[in-house]
């Protein structure tokens, strides 16, 4: 039994960790898309990512993923995601990467805006170019800024893969509740809680290395 | 022959201005910059510089900021090698030219006294210790004309010295520059050149004797006077 | 809320583990009539499940709730009603946070096992739900074989399926299913008869659904704690409520009517 309730457990964390890799692969760069279009000269541009920022930050991500899964379906008549997992994951993908990119842009635009003019304005003077200026000074500066809010965000991501079970992608929690219906014991949900502990844990334990790498300096 | 200007003046008077507007972080409205009686830059054809040519244009000021402005996540020869190291890279410079330009830097910052501190990060130095090293990172360029903005007022008093002295020594070695400052006997001192801004604009210029001694502007007589009962 | 009451659930039987291994658990089964008079009140696990239990301007009504306080009114108590966790709900019994489980429960042989159940007094059946535009293709057994299916799981709509030997994906809930089928993702599930007539259809939220196959009919029952005697004292009240016509005009008021099985 022990075993059994171990490998579905674990093929159910599988799932959860490319959820959770994926996003990150997806939402760390479109983050960094969406926080410049929110500091975009271009009204038009700024407004509307930063409406867009609104609704999604402002919404519960399962409604998030309920609405992109469902909704063409049920409005439209077309679904487009298909019915097989691959599709389940791919439409859970797209919902997490468009929910996480949104809080991962205002954490990159308070990190830009939090660097002082002054760094800059010391490389212009220096003569450095632009891009010297984002890769030599601006950019180190930047992640260490923003790396205790992303580690955040980072770890709150483990456990919001639970969500994606919504849209019948059967990831680690959802793999943990089916032995309540199908064999009867519950020790199995709670043990999921083993499976996130040690990932958060080895999460927070890599960013603390890195947070301690960028200790030299001070921001 | 090398001189030295003193900006003097209440604050709001426009004197960080006018420094900002000779290194191009403000872009003058109207107006020209010379330099050796050569134009560098008119105000009127500001859309036709590109940024590479302004960029070339800054080149001939150094700037020292009143906040220093070093680098956080680099050390005191890093500051000052930083940007050389980098254009000397870019056009492909050898071995011992970049071997070159960090002895100069390690010579840099012997000369402002900071000889021990070359691998100390800017969180490590005291403020005094960490605008000497802002100086020789603009000196590291050889800039015609150095610009100093309010070099001590971020200072604790105990502190102002010893960059005041390094600011000396500077001159003592004939570098030109342009210092905004608060510090009017220091100006009377050092400086060849005075002028008085108020209100954005210069309203007396000439021999600190003139200037600072005997104002003849109602303005500048007043300014003088409220600093001598400070 | 869902997941609130599944921790509270869990929380419960948690609790009841301990209970159990410190030997707390151990009651006389003879006197559990005795028990509920005792404290005065029948306490009744349900779900919300239209038409049978549901709430009304913040009570409980529905076939099965109305049966229930008038039951308890027979016993002389009060009728408390307490939504449970479907899945835990032989662990509520055993741990006598309820006293019995009233909510059109199929009397499958787990549950009889499980349970002291009173004799079937509803008619319920699993249907096979699909979109109305290709519902005359899937009248029979043999053609809904290679549909796309979406079941609760550990339903008894699972189980026909597992019986049939036809593969499905498996859903939190009836409801989920549903939405399922309606928006495209799968293309059938399959859910309670009684669940179909209240969700889908004309006038409903899922008007373009309708139901097809009839996989197996299956009886409602009552659930007590094992050895219970109030099973056999529910027996007698429904004779005697069919009998004085009381139970015919609940079902009726609840339309239900023609599921309910004569006593």
């Amino acid at each position: 039994m022990v075993e059994t309730v171990i490998s579905a457990l674990y093929g159910g964390f599988l799932v959860s960790l490319k959820i959770f890799v994926l996003t990150l692969l997806g939402a760390l760069p479109l983050g960094l898309v969406i926080a410049f279009g929110s500091m975009s000269r271009l009204k038009p541009v700024a407004f509307l990512t930063r409406g867009f920022v609104w609704i999604v930050r402002g919404s519960p991500l399962m409604l998030q993923l309920l609405v992109i899964f469902y909704g063409p379906g049920l409005l439209f008549g077309w679904n487009i995601w298909g019915g097989s997992d691959s599709g389940r994951l791919i439409a859970a993908l797209t919902a997490f990467i468009l929910n996480y990119a949104c809080y991962f842009s205002e954490i990159y635009r308070g990190g830009i805006e939090g660097v002082p003019q002054g760094q800059r304005e010391a490389g212009q003077v220096l003569g450095m170019t632009r891009s010297q200026i984002f890769f030599r000074v601006t950019l180190l500066q930047l992640i260490k800024r923003i790396l205790p809010p992303i580690s955040n965000e980072v770890i709150t991501l483990v456990k919001d893969t639970s969500l994606a079970r919504v849209i019948l992608v059967y990831e680690l929690m959802w793999e943990g509740q089916r032995f309540i219906k199908s064999e009867g014991i519950i020790w199995p949900l709670f043990f999921t809680g083993v499976f996130y502990l040690v990932f958060t844990g080895l999460l927070t334990i890599l960013f603390r290395r890195l947070e301690k790498r960028l200790d030299y300096f001070t921001v | 022959m090398p001189e030295c200007l003193a900006v003097i003046g209440s604050s709001g008077s426009g004197k960080t201005t006018l420094l900002r507007c000779l290194n191009f972080l403000e872009t003058p409205d109207e107006g020209t910059v010379c330099l050796n009686g050569q134009l560098l830059y008119d105000a009127a054809k500001q859309k036709e510089y590109s940024e590479n040519a302004i960029r070339s244009m800054r080149m001939n000021f150094g700037l020292v900021f009143q906040n220093f402005n070093l680098f956080r996540q680099y050390t005191a020869l890093q500051n000052v090698t930083l940007a050389p190291l980098l254009a000397a890279k870019a056009s492909k410079a050898s071995g011992e030219e970049l071997d070159a330009i960090r002895k100069k830097g390690i010579a840099l910052l012997k000369r402002v006294g900071l000889e021990n501190k070359l691998e100390s990060y800017p969180h490590q130095l005291s403020g005094g210790q960490q605008q000497r090293v802002a100086i020789a990172r603009a000196l590291a360029l050889e800039p015609a004309i150095l610009c100093f903005d309010e070099p001590t007022s971020a200072l604790d008093p105990e502190l102002t010295g010893e960059v005041l002295k390094v600011i000396r020594s500077l001159r003592a070695q004939d570098t030109t520059m342009i210092i905004v400052t608060h510090e009017i006997r220091f100006a009377r001192d050092i400086a060849d050149y005075v002028i008085f801004m108020d209100d954005g604009a210069i309203i007396e210029e000439g021999s600190p004797e003139q200037v600072i001694d005997a104002p003849s502007n109602p303005r500048t007589v007043r300014f003088l006077e409220r600093y001598a009962e400070m | 809320m869902k997941t609130t009451m599944k921790l509270i659930a869990l929380l419960l039987a948690l609790g009841m583990a301990v209970c159990v291994f410190a030997g707390c658990g151990k009651n006389d089964a003879s006197s559990d009539s005795a028990y509920v008079q005792d404290k005065g009140t029948l306490v009744i696990g349900i779900t919300d499940f239209a038409p049978m239990d549901y709430q009304e301007n913040g009570k409980w009504v529905g076939f099965d709730a109305d049966m229930a306080a008038a039951f308890a009114a027979s016993l002389g108590v009060k009728a408390e009603f307490v939504e449970i966790e479907w899945e835990t709900k032989t662990m509520e019994l055993n741990d006598k946070n309820i006293d019995c489980v009233w909510n059109g429960m199929t009397l499958t042989d787990d549950v009889k096992n499980a349970m002291e159940t009173s004799k079937p007094y509803f008619n319920n059946a699993q249907v096979v739900v699909v979109k109305s535009g290709v519902a005359a293709q899937y009248q029979d057994a043999d053609s809904i074989r290679d549909l796309a299916f979406v079941v609760e799981a550990g339903s008894a709509g699972a189980e026909e399926l597992d019986a049939l030997g036809i593969s499905y994906k498996e859903a939190a809930t009836q409801a989920d299913a549903l939405m399922e089928v309606a928006a495209g993702a799968s293309e059938a599930c399959v859910i309670d008869l009684l669940m179909a007539y209240a969700m889908i259809g004309e006038g409903t939220s899922y008007p373009d659904l309708t139901y097809t196959v009839k996989l197996n009919s299956e009886v409602y029952g009552v659930g007590f704690r094992k050895g219970s005697d109030l099973a056999a004292k529910l027996n007698d009240f429904f004779a005697a409520a069919y009998k004085d016509g009381s139970m015919i005009e609940i079902a009726e008021k609840y339309g239900v009517l023609d599921s309910m099985i004569a006593q």
